[in-house]
């Protein structure tokens, strides 16, 4: 017979009951745990130096959840120098990769590694703003610029010198689809509903402010647990019973796979039309949500479904290089790339204190989403689309359904 | 009325999670009851059953699709649950055995990924039942009342296997007494490695039945991992009944209790399990002659 020196068989029964709980405690602590571990780094290391060229820090997910986005941003940046012969600015550049991970535990860490270690010019990339927002001060104590290629905490880059954003504020994506509900629902009145943490939170505030000023009025709103709610149940059956007549929610990820498939399953598809930021019908989610999506209106700064020659362009590109479509992270990414370009063209040293520069006299991109430059808090000034999830023949896509000017 | 009428999907619906709940905890408080493993790859196994669906099934799979693919899940977790067995039978302890089983299930997280990419997949509910139908003027997904009705029925079955055949008494003998039972001439390592073996293949089809309800997706098997662990503290470790009825009070908790109290939806879970060991700390339905409590 096996012994079990923690928990032997022979012990009473009182003896027992504190060890199986205690065991199960272990096994809660270690379920945790599991949830706070990762995968590797990828950083490459240095190679030879000259005057002629310069390091670029590339910090994206490579493991947990955000590892599809981390995927779609290195292409972006990747084709972008392959595009330029792999130079920016005419100067050669290297790239030193690291893994951001989930969180700040991680992503931290893996910048200020980029930064103090293999001390390269700019850093571009990162998804989580904690992440973006707790690598502040060595940015600045460092002089060492960031080009954030997606986190979209509404002030992170707001009266910092070395932070600038090619990709959006949570804010301001919910606040370009408010006018537009408003008009469509004609006076009736929406629910409100974001998974509950800053991004969620700001992307409502932002739909709201707007919503509200162009005479919209709120049923309701609800926020629900980020990253362990699975079943929307519960919430769902109050949106009929509050009287709205239609639905506008922030949800991304493996939560807008869910909330979308549910939304459908609940029959409320087709009572009450879901509006949301375009993150909930983005990039792979997409394709899991499958025709559950149908229909459904958002608004974001990119669809790959945009009728310009730039754009077309952009996705034959990418589309040749990595047989998949580009999404918006792609094009953050890749005008990340054509942001520094800009930037080391005009720069006259490649050191932080120089790019950080030059990045204040980047004029306008000539972009895959249309023509942007940085406002005055180093965000894009951008345009904004309202997108339909429409499925002709075959693959559902972000159709473009018009502008949303600002 | 007014208020069970508003609840009343809310109910139903916690069955529905319950049911599923049942299917994949209590593979991991049989394991413990009967070989006083806590196998912390059980999520991992759940996880695996889930892409089963996600390889074999096509968007318009049908009813017979979704059979062949739940025989395949069961297969696989056969063979996933002897392995585990092999592996935990060769490493004494409670601390090395959940060290074991705690790097299995990262390995096989990683190997899932490796195979299956990081995007999060979704698994279609067989072509018949993936619509909804109209219960007291709300409508409600058809799959998930299949869900409580497999549910059902395989709590029935387990429950008369090990409580009415003479193989559940092979079972409970070996708990009660294995020196006993291998003095009558049976292998009783081979008994525990069968019923690893059962509840790995409970849990394999029942992440591919959770699978259309929440999809498959690197990171979910820690979810399902602690939904269990939570569901056998509750019931009480090792036995079936106490499965079934922490499986179905979790559920309500996560459906009625959200629905009642939304801003405190985050604390609910745990709420309810501190709530439940404080006044049984063993659990709502602690194990008697099923499992090794008996000395």
């Amino acid at each position: 017979m096996p012994n079990m020196p923690v928990c032997s068989r022979a012990v009473s029964s009182g003896r027992r009951r504190a060890c199986g709980v205690g065991v199960v405690a272990l096994g809660v602590a270690m379920a945790s745990v599991l949830a706070a571990c990762g995968g590797g780094s990828l950083s490459s290391d240095s190679g030879s130096e000259s005057s002629e060229s310069v390091k670029i820090g590339l910090v994206v997910p490579a493991s947990g959840v955000y590892e599809p986005l981390g995927i779609d941003l290195t292409r972006g940046f990747e084709l972008y120098l392959e595009q330029h012969d792999g130079k920016l600015g005419g100067k050669d550049v290297e790239v030193v990769k690291a893994d951001e991970g989930e969180g700040p535990d991680k992503g931290v860490p893996a910048t200020t590694k980029v930064i103090t270690q293999d001390r390269v010019g700019a850093v571009v990339g990162l998804v989580n703003s904690a992440t973006a927002l707790g690598v502040k001060d060595t940015l600045t104590s460092s002089k060492t610029p960031l080009i954030v290629a997606n986190a979209g905490a509404d002030t992170l880059a707001d009266g910092s010198k070395y932070i600038w954003r090619t990709s959006f504020t949570n804010g301001a994506v919910g606040e370009a689809l408010g006018a537009e509900v408003a008009k469509e629902v004609g006076g009736e009145p929406v629910y409100l509903m974001a998974s509950d943490y800053a991004a969620g939170r700001e992307s409502v505030a932002g739909f709201k402010k707007s919503f509200e000023a162009a005479g919209g009025k709120v049923a309701d709103e609800a926020y629900t647990p980020f990253g362990t709610t699975n079943d929307y149940q519960p919430y769902l059956s109050k949106i009929p019973r509050s009287g709205a007549k239609a639905v506008y929610v922030f949800y991304a990820g493996a939560e807008a796979v869910n909330f979308v498939k549910q939304y459908d399953a609940f029959g409320l598809a087709k009572d009450a039309p879901l509006y949301g930021a375009g993150f909930l019908t983005e990039g792979g989610v997409l394709k899991a949500q499958g025709a559950a999506a149908d229909k459904i209106k958002t608004s974001l700064h990119y669809s790959d479904q945009i009728d310009s020659p730039e754009n077309k362009e952009f996705v034959d590109a990418y589309t040749e290089a990595y047989d998949a479509a580009p999404t918006v992270y792609s094009v953050q990414a890749y005008d990340a790339a054509a942001v520094l370009d800009q930037a080391l063209e005009k720069a006259d040293k490649t050191d932080g204190e120089s790019i950080a520069e030059a990045l204040g006299e980047v004029g306008e991109i000539a972009s895959p989403r249309g023509t942007w430059s940085f406002d005055d808090d180093h965000n894009p000034d951008q345009p904004y689309f309202l997108r339909e999830v429409q499925s002709t023949g075959g693959a559902p896509v972000n159709a473009i359904l018009s502008p949303l000017n600002d | 009325m007014g208020w069970l009428d508003a609840n009343l999907v809310s109910i139903l619906n916690g069955l529905a999670l319950g049911g599923l709940l049942f299917l994949i905890a209590v593979g991991l408080s049989l394991v413990f009851g009967t070989m006083d493993v806590l196998n912390l790859a059980h999520g991992a196994v759940s996880l695996a059953g889930a892409y089963v669906g996600v390889a074999v099934l096509s968007p318009s799979a049908g009813f017979g699709d979704f059979v062949v693919a739940l025989l395949i899940a069961a297969a696989l977790g056969l063979v996933l649950g002897a392995g585990l067995a092999a592996m935990t039978h060769m490493v004494s302890g409670h601390l090395r055995q959940a060290l074991l089983t705690l790097g299995i299930a990262l390995v096989a997280g990683d190997v899932l990924r490796e195979i299956f990419g990081a995007d999060v997949e979704s698994v279609p509910a067989p072509l018949g039942l993936d619509g909804s139908i109209d219960v007291l003027g709300n409508a409600y997904p058809v799959y998930r009342l299949v869900v409580i009705g497999v549910a059902a029925v395989i709590a029935l079955v387990l429950y008369l296997l090990l409580d009415r055949t003479q193989l559940g008494a092979l079972v409970r003998a070996t708990v009660a007494d294995r020196g006993m039972v291998e003095a009558l001439g049976v292998r009783s390592d081979l008994v525990l490695a069968g019923v690893f073996a059962l509840g790995a293949a409970l849990a394999a089809v029942g992440g591919l039945l959770a699978a259309p309800v929440l999809g498959a997706a690197p990171g979910l098997d820690d979810t399902i991992l602690l939904l269990a662990l939570v569901v056998v503290v509750v019931g009480g470790l090792g036995s079936v009944r106490g499965a079934l009825m922490g499986a179905l009070l979790v559920g309500q908790v996560q459906t009625v209790g959200v629905s009642l109290l939304p801003d405190q939806a985050s604390f609910l879970l745990f709420g309810a399990m501190a709530l439940v060991l404080l006044v049984k700390p063993r659990g709502l339905f602690p194990v008697q002659g099923v499992s090794g409590a008996n000395p």
